[in-house]
Protein backbone atom coordinates (compact mmCIF):
# COMPACT_ATOMS: atom_id res chain seq x y z
CA UNK A 1 0.00 0.00 0.00
CA UNK A 2 3.07 2.33 0.42
CA UNK A 3 3.74 2.11 -3.40
CA UNK A 4 0.60 4.21 -4.09
CA UNK A 5 -0.23 6.18 -0.79
CA UNK A 6 2.16 9.07 0.06
CA UNK A 7 2.68 9.28 3.66
CA UNK A 8 0.89 12.04 6.18
CA UNK A 9 2.83 15.22 6.31
CA UNK A 10 2.94 14.92 10.00
CA UNK A 11 4.26 11.64 12.14
CA UNK A 12 5.21 11.00 15.74
CA UNK A 13 7.86 8.53 15.54
CA UNK A 14 7.05 5.58 17.06
CA UNK A 15 3.60 6.10 16.70
CA UNK A 16 1.94 4.29 13.66
CA UNK A 17 -0.09 6.73 11.48
CA UNK A 18 -3.55 6.08 11.98
CA UNK A 19 -2.93 6.55 15.75
CA UNK A 20 -1.65 9.73 15.68
CA UNK A 21 -4.86 10.74 13.80
CA UNK A 22 -7.09 9.11 15.67
CA UNK A 23 -5.62 11.03 18.67
CA UNK A 24 -6.15 14.83 16.52
CA UNK A 25 -9.87 13.38 15.51
CA UNK A 26 -10.39 12.70 19.07
CA UNK A 27 -9.05 16.92 19.93
CA UNK A 28 -11.34 17.91 17.30
CA UNK A 29 -14.27 16.49 18.40
CA UNK A 30 -13.19 17.40 21.92
CA UNK A 31 -12.12 20.87 21.75
CA UNK A 32 -15.33 21.36 19.07
CA UNK A 33 -17.74 20.41 22.20
CA UNK A 34 -16.12 21.85 24.57
CA UNK A 35 -16.30 25.43 23.23
CA UNK A 36 -19.90 24.59 21.91
CA UNK A 37 -20.92 23.75 25.55
CA UNK A 38 -18.57 26.42 27.74
CA UNK A 39 -21.74 29.19 27.29
CA UNK A 40 -24.40 27.13 26.90
CA UNK A 41 -27.74 29.32 26.09
CA UNK A 42 -31.55 28.59 25.90
CA UNK A 43 -31.84 30.14 22.33
CA UNK A 44 -28.58 28.63 20.46
CA UNK A 45 -26.71 30.27 18.18
CA UNK A 46 -23.56 29.47 16.32
CA UNK A 47 -21.84 26.51 17.31
CA UNK A 48 -24.01 24.80 19.44
CA UNK A 49 -27.10 25.58 17.00
CA UNK A 50 -24.71 23.52 14.67
CA UNK A 51 -23.93 20.71 17.07
CA UNK A 52 -27.60 20.92 18.22
CA UNK A 53 -28.82 20.00 15.27
CA UNK A 54 -26.48 17.50 14.36
CA UNK A 55 -27.42 15.42 17.44
CA UNK A 56 -31.26 15.97 16.61
CA UNK A 57 -30.71 14.69 13.40
CA UNK A 58 -29.19 11.33 15.51
CA UNK A 59 -31.74 11.63 18.02
CA UNK A 60 -34.37 11.72 15.29
CA UNK A 61 -33.10 8.41 13.68
CA UNK A 62 -32.77 6.67 16.39
CA UNK A 63 -36.49 7.59 17.37
CA UNK A 64 -37.59 6.22 13.66
CA UNK A 65 -35.40 2.41 14.49
CA UNK A 66 -35.53 1.99 18.01
CA UNK A 67 -38.61 4.05 19.39
CA UNK A 68 -38.40 5.99 22.84
CA UNK A 69 -36.44 2.65 24.26
CA UNK A 70 -33.69 4.11 22.03
CA UNK A 71 -32.75 7.63 23.53
CA UNK A 72 -30.31 5.73 25.98
CA UNK A 73 -27.76 4.65 23.66
CA UNK A 74 -27.54 8.41 21.87
CA UNK A 75 -24.15 8.85 23.60
CA UNK A 76 -22.76 5.62 22.05
CA UNK A 77 -24.11 5.95 18.75
CA UNK A 78 -23.68 9.48 18.26
CA UNK A 79 -20.23 9.36 19.26
CA UNK A 80 -19.49 6.82 17.08
CA UNK A 81 -20.93 7.98 14.00
CA UNK A 82 -18.98 11.57 14.46
CA UNK A 83 -15.62 9.88 14.92
CA UNK A 84 -16.40 7.85 12.18
CA UNK A 85 -17.46 10.61 9.85
CA UNK A 86 -15.27 12.82 11.05
CA UNK A 87 -12.26 9.90 10.17
CA UNK A 88 -13.44 9.50 7.06
CA UNK A 89 -13.76 13.41 5.80
CA UNK A 90 -10.08 13.52 7.45
CA UNK A 91 -8.97 10.60 5.09
CA UNK A 92 -9.87 13.21 1.97
CA UNK A 93 -7.49 16.18 2.93
CA UNK A 94 -4.25 16.01 1.35
CA UNK A 95 -1.45 15.37 3.71
CA UNK A 96 -3.72 13.76 6.57
CA UNK A 97 -3.78 10.25 7.06
CA UNK A 98 -7.21 9.00 6.99
CA UNK A 99 -7.95 6.82 10.13
CA UNK A 100 -10.76 4.89 8.89
CA UNK A 101 -8.83 3.64 6.27
CA UNK A 102 -6.92 1.03 8.43
CA UNK A 103 -8.09 -2.11 9.51
CA UNK A 104 -6.94 -1.82 13.21
CA UNK A 105 -9.26 1.74 13.63
CA UNK A 106 -12.69 -0.10 12.28
CA UNK A 107 -11.94 -3.18 14.19
CA UNK A 108 -11.80 -1.30 16.84
CA UNK A 109 -15.03 0.36 16.65
CA UNK A 110 -16.70 -2.79 15.40
CA UNK A 111 -15.55 -4.56 18.53
CA UNK A 112 -17.04 -2.45 21.12
CA UNK A 113 -20.38 -2.53 18.91
CA UNK A 114 -20.14 -5.87 19.43
CA UNK A 115 -19.24 -5.96 22.86
CA UNK A 116 -22.36 -3.01 23.46
CA UNK A 117 -25.27 -5.00 22.26
CA UNK A 118 -24.57 -8.13 23.84
CA UNK A 119 -23.71 -6.58 26.97
CA UNK A 120 -27.05 -4.41 26.57
CA UNK A 121 -29.11 -7.63 25.35
CA UNK A 122 -27.87 -9.51 28.17
CA UNK A 123 -28.68 -6.66 30.87
CA UNK A 124 -32.35 -6.62 29.22
CA UNK A 125 -33.48 -10.03 29.30
CA UNK A 126 -30.89 -11.64 31.70
CA UNK A 127 -28.05 -13.96 30.17
CA UNK A 128 -29.79 -16.93 29.91
CA UNK A 129 -32.82 -15.61 28.26
CA UNK A 130 -30.44 -14.00 25.63
CA UNK A 131 -28.75 -17.00 25.42
CA UNK A 132 -31.74 -19.30 24.45
CA UNK A 133 -33.13 -16.72 22.72
CA UNK A 134 -30.20 -17.34 20.15
CA UNK A 135 -31.68 -21.21 19.17
CA UNK A 136 -35.23 -19.25 18.01
CA UNK A 137 -38.28 -20.74 17.42
CA UNK A 138 -37.76 -24.01 15.61
CA UNK A 139 -38.48 -27.57 16.68
CA UNK A 140 -36.09 -28.59 19.78
CA UNK A 141 -34.58 -31.00 17.10
CA UNK A 142 -33.40 -28.29 15.48
CA UNK A 143 -32.14 -26.08 18.12
CA UNK A 144 -28.42 -26.82 18.74
CA UNK A 145 -27.94 -26.61 14.85
CA UNK A 146 -29.64 -23.30 14.91
CA UNK A 147 -27.76 -21.98 18.22
CA UNK A 148 -24.69 -22.83 15.91
CA UNK A 149 -25.58 -21.32 13.05
CA UNK A 150 -26.71 -18.27 14.88
CA UNK A 151 -23.46 -17.74 16.76
CA UNK A 152 -21.67 -17.63 13.47
CA UNK A 153 -24.12 -15.21 12.22
CA UNK A 154 -23.45 -12.99 15.53
CA UNK A 155 -19.54 -13.48 14.79
CA UNK A 156 -19.45 -12.19 11.26
CA UNK A 157 -21.05 -8.89 12.27
CA UNK A 158 -18.35 -6.94 13.51
CA UNK A 159 -16.17 -8.86 10.55
CA UNK A 160 -18.61 -7.29 8.15
CA UNK A 161 -18.92 -3.66 9.95
CA UNK A 162 -14.62 -3.22 10.13
CA UNK A 163 -14.60 -4.82 6.57
CA UNK A 164 -17.58 -2.63 4.42
CA UNK A 165 -15.95 0.42 6.11
CA UNK A 166 -12.14 -0.30 5.16
CA UNK A 167 -12.91 -1.54 1.70
CA UNK A 168 -15.29 1.81 0.91
CA UNK A 169 -12.54 4.05 2.26
CA UNK A 170 -9.20 2.20 0.98
CA UNK A 171 -11.31 1.72 -2.09
CA UNK A 172 -11.75 5.65 -2.76
CA UNK A 173 -8.04 6.20 -2.40
CA UNK A 174 -6.93 3.69 -4.28
CA UNK A 175 -9.16 4.46 -7.46
CA UNK A 176 -7.76 8.35 -6.70
CA UNK A 177 -4.45 7.32 -6.61
CA UNK A 178 -4.62 5.49 -9.57
CA UNK A 179 -6.63 7.73 -12.01
CA UNK A 180 -3.90 10.07 -10.86
CA UNK A 181 -1.76 7.16 -12.43
CA UNK A 182 -3.46 6.91 -15.06
CA UNK A 183 -3.22 10.69 -16.26
CA UNK A 184 0.35 11.12 -15.62
CA UNK A 185 0.15 13.82 -12.95
CA UNK A 186 3.53 13.12 -11.45
CA UNK A 187 5.10 13.39 -15.57
CA UNK A 188 2.55 16.64 -16.41
CA UNK A 189 4.02 18.12 -13.00
CA UNK A 190 7.62 17.40 -13.80
CA UNK A 191 7.43 18.80 -17.08
CA UNK A 192 5.92 21.81 -15.76
CA UNK A 193 8.73 22.34 -13.15
CA UNK A 194 11.23 21.17 -15.72
CA UNK A 195 12.37 24.60 -16.92
CA UNK A 196 11.42 24.68 -20.58
CA UNK A 197 8.36 27.32 -21.61
CA UNK A 198 6.52 25.00 -23.96
CA UNK A 199 7.12 21.83 -21.34
CA UNK A 200 5.83 24.87 -18.73
CA UNK A 201 2.85 25.40 -20.38
CA UNK A 202 1.66 22.07 -21.74
CA UNK A 203 2.65 20.43 -18.29
CA UNK A 204 1.16 22.83 -16.04
CA UNK A 205 -2.08 23.37 -18.20
CA UNK A 206 -2.38 19.60 -18.42
CA UNK A 207 -2.07 19.29 -14.53
CA UNK A 208 -4.19 21.64 -13.78
CA UNK A 209 -6.89 19.66 -15.76
CA UNK A 210 -6.24 16.36 -14.22
CA UNK A 211 -6.34 18.09 -11.16
CA UNK A 212 -9.86 19.90 -11.82
CA UNK A 213 -11.20 16.83 -13.39
CA UNK A 214 -10.55 14.65 -10.30
CA UNK A 215 -11.31 16.99 -7.45
CA UNK A 216 -14.88 18.25 -9.10
CA UNK A 217 -15.40 14.86 -10.43
CA UNK A 218 -14.20 11.92 -7.86
CA UNK A 219 -13.88 14.56 -4.68
CA UNK A 220 -18.02 14.55 -4.54
CA UNK A 221 -18.29 11.09 -4.76
CA UNK A 222 -16.29 10.38 -1.61
CA UNK A 223 -17.49 13.07 0.15
CA UNK A 224 -20.99 11.60 -0.17
CA UNK A 225 -19.09 7.82 0.32
CA UNK A 226 -17.71 9.41 3.20
CA UNK A 227 -21.30 10.69 5.14
CA UNK A 228 -22.91 7.18 3.34
CA UNK A 229 -20.74 5.07 5.56
CA UNK A 230 -20.99 6.67 8.81
CA UNK A 231 -24.35 6.92 8.24
CA UNK A 232 -24.25 2.81 7.36
CA UNK A 233 -22.24 2.16 10.77
CA UNK A 234 -24.37 3.89 13.08
CA UNK A 235 -27.83 2.62 11.32
CA UNK A 236 -26.31 -0.93 11.47
CA UNK A 237 -25.35 -0.62 14.93
CA UNK A 238 -28.95 0.90 15.84
CA UNK A 239 -30.57 -2.06 13.93
CA UNK A 240 -28.13 -4.32 16.10
CA UNK A 241 -28.92 -2.61 20.03
CA UNK A 242 -32.61 -2.55 18.83
CA UNK A 243 -32.59 -6.76 18.09
CA UNK A 244 -30.60 -7.42 21.18
CA UNK A 245 -33.51 -4.90 22.99
CA UNK A 246 -36.46 -6.56 21.18
CA UNK A 247 -35.96 -9.76 20.96
CA UNK A 248 -37.75 -11.34 24.35
CA UNK A 249 -40.63 -9.98 22.78
CA UNK A 250 -40.53 -11.43 19.09
CA UNK A 251 -39.51 -15.19 20.48
CA UNK A 252 -42.92 -14.78 22.27
CA UNK A 253 -45.13 -13.53 19.12
CA UNK A 254 -43.25 -16.68 17.17
CA UNK A 255 -44.29 -18.78 19.99
CA UNK A 256 -47.83 -17.71 19.20
CA UNK A 257 -47.88 -18.54 16.35
CA UNK A 258 -46.85 -21.68 16.32
CA UNK B 1 -14.44 -24.28 -30.46
CA UNK B 2 -14.89 -24.18 -26.26
CA UNK B 3 -11.88 -26.57 -25.71
CA UNK B 4 -9.74 -24.46 -27.63
CA UNK B 5 -11.09 -21.87 -25.53
CA UNK B 6 -10.59 -23.62 -22.21
CA UNK B 7 -6.72 -24.83 -24.21
CA UNK B 8 -5.84 -21.26 -24.51
CA UNK B 9 -6.67 -19.81 -21.46
CA UNK B 10 -4.61 -23.07 -19.51
CA UNK B 11 -1.89 -21.89 -21.65
CA UNK B 12 -1.93 -18.01 -20.95
CA UNK B 13 -2.43 -19.23 -17.21
CA UNK B 14 0.46 -21.43 -17.62
CA UNK B 15 2.99 -19.09 -19.08
CA UNK B 16 4.01 -16.65 -16.33
CA UNK B 17 5.01 -20.15 -15.03
CA UNK B 18 7.49 -21.08 -17.59
CA UNK B 19 8.61 -17.48 -17.70
CA UNK B 20 9.64 -17.32 -14.48
CA UNK B 21 10.78 -20.95 -14.47
CA UNK B 22 13.45 -19.91 -16.69
CA UNK B 23 14.72 -16.78 -14.91
CA UNK B 24 15.67 -19.12 -12.17
CA UNK B 25 12.76 -19.04 -9.82
CA UNK B 26 12.93 -15.58 -8.10
CA UNK B 27 9.43 -14.58 -7.02
CA UNK B 28 8.15 -17.67 -7.61
CA UNK B 29 4.42 -18.25 -9.39
CA UNK B 30 2.15 -17.07 -6.63
CA UNK B 31 2.75 -13.04 -7.95
CA UNK B 32 1.96 -13.59 -11.60
CA UNK B 33 -1.11 -15.37 -10.59
CA UNK B 34 -2.29 -13.25 -7.76
CA UNK B 35 -2.59 -10.17 -10.10
CA UNK B 36 -4.78 -12.48 -12.72
CA UNK B 37 -7.02 -13.55 -9.64
CA UNK B 38 -7.57 -10.35 -8.40
CA UNK B 39 -8.67 -8.95 -11.71
CA UNK B 40 -10.88 -11.42 -12.59
CA UNK B 41 -12.38 -11.87 -9.03
CA UNK B 42 -12.82 -8.51 -8.59
CA UNK B 43 -14.65 -7.79 -12.03
CA UNK B 44 -16.94 -11.05 -11.51
CA UNK B 45 -18.17 -9.66 -7.75
CA UNK B 46 -18.49 -5.98 -9.43
CA UNK B 47 -20.76 -7.38 -12.00
CA UNK B 48 -22.89 -9.42 -9.87
CA UNK B 49 -22.94 -6.63 -7.11
CA UNK B 50 -24.28 -4.75 -9.66
CA UNK B 51 -26.93 -6.49 -10.65
CA UNK B 52 -28.36 -7.73 -7.38
CA UNK B 53 -27.98 -3.68 -6.12
CA UNK B 54 -30.00 -2.76 -9.60
CA UNK B 55 -32.84 -5.12 -8.66
CA UNK B 56 -32.73 -3.83 -5.00
CA UNK B 57 -33.13 -0.10 -6.16
CA UNK B 58 -35.80 -0.70 -9.33
CA UNK B 59 -38.44 -2.70 -6.34
CA UNK B 60 -37.34 0.18 -3.91
CA UNK B 61 -37.92 2.93 -6.60
CA UNK B 62 -41.12 1.27 -7.40
CA UNK B 63 -42.29 1.42 -4.43
CA UNK B 64 -41.44 5.16 -3.66
CA UNK B 65 -43.48 5.85 -6.71
CA UNK B 66 -46.39 3.84 -5.52
CA UNK B 67 -46.38 5.18 -2.32
CA UNK B 68 -44.86 8.59 -1.88
CA UNK B 69 -45.33 8.98 2.16
CA UNK B 70 -43.64 6.50 2.62
CA UNK B 71 -40.67 7.25 0.27
CA UNK B 72 -38.15 7.86 3.52
CA UNK B 73 -38.70 4.48 5.04
CA UNK B 74 -38.36 2.64 2.27
CA UNK B 75 -34.98 4.88 1.12
CA UNK B 76 -33.19 4.16 4.77
CA UNK B 77 -34.37 0.42 4.08
CA UNK B 78 -32.95 0.52 0.30
CA UNK B 79 -29.49 2.03 1.77
CA UNK B 80 -29.52 -0.69 4.38
CA UNK B 81 -30.01 -3.11 2.22
CA UNK B 82 -27.34 -1.85 -0.35
CA UNK B 83 -24.75 -1.90 1.79
CA UNK B 84 -25.25 -5.39 3.09
CA UNK B 85 -25.10 -6.25 -0.72
CA UNK B 86 -22.19 -4.38 -1.20
CA UNK B 87 -19.94 -5.43 1.47
CA UNK B 88 -19.97 -8.79 -0.56
CA UNK B 89 -18.53 -7.50 -3.83
CA UNK B 90 -16.20 -4.97 -0.54
CA UNK B 91 -15.05 -8.51 0.84
CA UNK B 92 -13.68 -9.61 -2.39
CA UNK B 93 -12.07 -5.96 -2.98
CA UNK B 94 -9.97 -6.83 0.92
CA UNK B 95 -8.73 -10.18 -0.76
CA UNK B 96 -8.00 -8.77 -4.45
CA UNK B 97 -6.47 -5.86 -1.98
CA UNK B 98 -4.31 -8.88 0.09
CA UNK B 99 -3.18 -10.42 -2.70
CA UNK B 100 -2.04 -7.45 -4.97
CA UNK B 101 0.01 -5.88 -1.39
CA UNK B 102 0.57 -7.85 0.79
CA UNK B 103 4.12 -9.34 0.56
CA UNK B 104 5.42 -13.02 1.65
CA UNK B 105 2.51 -14.62 1.42
CA UNK B 106 3.59 -18.21 1.28
CA UNK B 107 1.18 -20.76 0.18
CA UNK B 108 3.57 -23.67 0.04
Amino acid sequence: MEAIEHPPIFRLPGIPDHVTYTWLVMVILAALTFVASRNLQLVPRGLQNFLEVLLEQFQQMIDDVMGPEGRRYLPLIATLGLFILTGNLMGLVPGLAGVTSNLNTNAACALVVFVAYHWIGARKQGLVPYLKHFAGPVPLALKPLMFVIEIISHLARPLSLTLRLFGNMVGGHILLAVIFLLMGLDGLIGWALSGSVPGAIIGGIGGIVTIAFTVGFLYPLKILVAFLQAFIFVMLTMLYISGAIEEAEHSEQHSGHH
Amino acid sequence: MRRSLILGGLAVLAFPTAALAAEGGTGGWIAPFAVIAAGIGMAIAAGLCGLGQGRAVASAVDAMARQPGAAARIQTAMIIGLALIESLAIYTLVIALILLFVKGINFA
